[in-house]
């Protein structure tokens, strides 16, 4: 009797796994943010906030193909810096000796401000592209480490030691407990480090490059155009939207078994 | 089903003693005192006492996850600690909490100890599906942990355990959490399956219904961690299986004031 009781609330359980959902809310928030700028704009001189009229027709005229650059760069930036964060993460986590000695080495990289790392590279290295990478993974990789390490600690002990009663090898302890235990964690740091890495970019591309959306803003800056600093501006904007947003989607398709 | 390693799990515990340190005080604190015994292959035998007495120690020193402080703990010889690979797929434990992994579902998890022994996917699956079958979860295998009910998680836990045919099933507090009717529907289950594949199994739990209930022998732990009480109830005697019950319990009972008379004692003389 209670056996079926039971059965059937498991059926409903699996009936109700949701669909993705609308962002309904945001939209609503964004619309009336950009109705609330355009009223702004009949206040006050173009030169201090563009309509959007002016913001479009700068946006249509744009170096659209210096987004891809740098996206570009913030991607293989982020893919070095999870594998690095990773390897690094996984060596501490494994050996307390290295974990005592790395751990102080990332505190410090950490305290570095970004601004620092950016004169660094300029200092240090004459090829830009490498200037940039070295500014962003120097950034994101000790966040990942950060955040996987404490990932990785944080699987709890019953799991652990539910995992060890059947005696797994080394590699199948990490592989079929560990790594996975620490998606959510991952999800979240490639998030963190996503808004990070753009914000990072761009200003290390202020400096020395020639191409990507910050070159851009020194161009737009050097003509005294508002409007497209705005454009890039809200280019940047939507470009992490839409990178949150396939996180996000990845998220749910990851994380469905999540009550 | 015969069992992996049937007739190889005979377990002599020697001298067994367990401290640990508490960490702010650095005082030693006795788990286990004493513990001498012998469970020989394909024994049933349920650990009973209270709170406090050893017994989840004493599974976690059989399981090999701690070293014993003094004394020996060995399974078919073997010691589970420093021989900890030797018993790969030689022994399953279903805990109090049914520990099933959230992200994989009823089938994956009880697939778990069939891929850390490195079997075909095919014999996995096979096996891994029949044995939910057996424990009546057919048509739930693709179900996530959070879609289930916690009897239902812990038919799953079992049969992750039961999977591989261990020579040594162990259960810690395993269906003390759950309601009554599920928890004698899920004894049953765990009974009627270690007798039918000959498996040795050693029952950890505070209920003395359900140590009686198992049939077996009956390890009673005193506080700390020794034994009380060695009784087989096969050879016990029937008119006295009645009152048994109440006979550990005041055995129980007073060992309880002894330990809080010792303890108090001690206070005193410092």
């Amino acid at each position: 009797m209670s056996d079926k009781i039971v059965m059937s609330e498991a059926v409903e359980a699996l009936e109700a796994r949701k669909p993705l959902r609308f962002p309904r809310e945001m939209l609503i928030v964004l619309v009336l943010l950009a109705v609330l700028w355009e009223i702004v704009s009949w206040l006050v001189p173009p030169f201090v906030v563009p309509g959007w009229g002016r913001i479009l027709s700068s946006l249509a005229e744009l170096r659209l193909d210096f987004v891809l650059i740098t996206l570009a760069r913030v991607a293989a930036a982020l893919f070095i810096s999870f594998a690095l964060g990773l390897a690094l993460a996984v060596a501490m986590y494994l050996w307390t000796a290295v974990e005592n000695y790395l751990k102080p080495a990332v505190r410090l990289l950490m305290a570095v401000p970004v601004v620092c790392w950016i004169l660094f590279s300029v200092l240090w290295f004459k090829w830009v592209e490498f200037r940039i990478a070295f500014v962003l993974i120097v950034v994101c990789a000790p966040v990942f480490l950060v955040d996987l390490l404490d990932g990785m600690k944080g699987v709890s002990r019953d799991l652990r030691d539910m995992l060890r009663s059947f005696r797994p090898s080394r590699t199948h302890f990490f592989t079929k407990l560990v790594l996975p235990a620490t998606v959510p964690t991952i999800l979240t740091s490639w998030k963190i480090n996503l808004s990070l890495a753009i914000r990072v970019v761009t200003i290390a591309e202020l400096v020395g490059a020639v191409s990507g959306i910050g070159y851009g803003l020194v161009i737009a800056q050097e003509l005294f155009s508002v409007a497209d600093v705005f454009a890039w501006t809200l280019i940047l904007v939507i470009v992490l939207f839409l990178a949150e947003a396939v996180l996000t989607l990845i998220e749910e398709r990851m994380l469905r078994w999540r009550a | 089903m015969a069992s992996m390693m049937s007739n190889a799990a005979d377990i002599e515990v020697t001298g067994l003693r367990k401290l640990f340190r508490q960490t702010v005080t650095g005082d030693a604190v006795v788990a286990i005192d004493r513990l001498d015994f012998r469970i020989r292959s394909g024994d049933m035998v349920a650990i009973v006492g209270q709170t406090g007495c050893g017994k989840s120690t004493f599974l976690n020193l059989l399981i090999g996850l701690d070293r014993p402080s003094e004394g020996r703990i060995t399974i078919a010889g073997r010691t589970p600690y420093d021989d900890f690979d030797h018993f790969r797929g030689m022994l399953a434990t279903v805990f109090q909490q049914d520990r099933l992994l959230p992200w994989r579902s009823a089938l994956d998890n009880v697939r778990l100890p069939l891929e850390l022994l490195g079997r075909e996917r095919r014999e996995q699956t096979e096996r891994a599906t029949a044995w939910l079958e057996r424990l009546g979860l057919k048509g739930f295998e693709g179900a996530y942990p959070h879609e289930l009910s916690g009897g239902m998680r812990q038919r799953v836990a079992l049969a992750r355990a039961f999977v591989i045919e261990p020579a040594l099933l162990l259960a810690d507090e395993a269906f003390g959490h759950l309601d009554e009717v599920t928890s004698a529907a899920l004894r049953k289950s765990f009974v009627d399956l270690a007798r039918t594949g000959g498996n040795t199994a050693v029952v950890v739990t505070h209920q003395l219904e359900e140590a009686i209930e198992l049939g077996g022998r009956i390890l009673v732990f005193g506080k700390p961690g020794h034994i009380l009480a060695d009784i087989n109830l096969a050879t016990y005697p029937t008119n006295m299986v009645a009152r048994l019950r109440t006979d550990i319990q005041h055995m129980l009972q007073t060992n309880a004031r002894i330990s809080e008379i010792i303890h108090l004692t001690a206070k005193e003389r410092q």
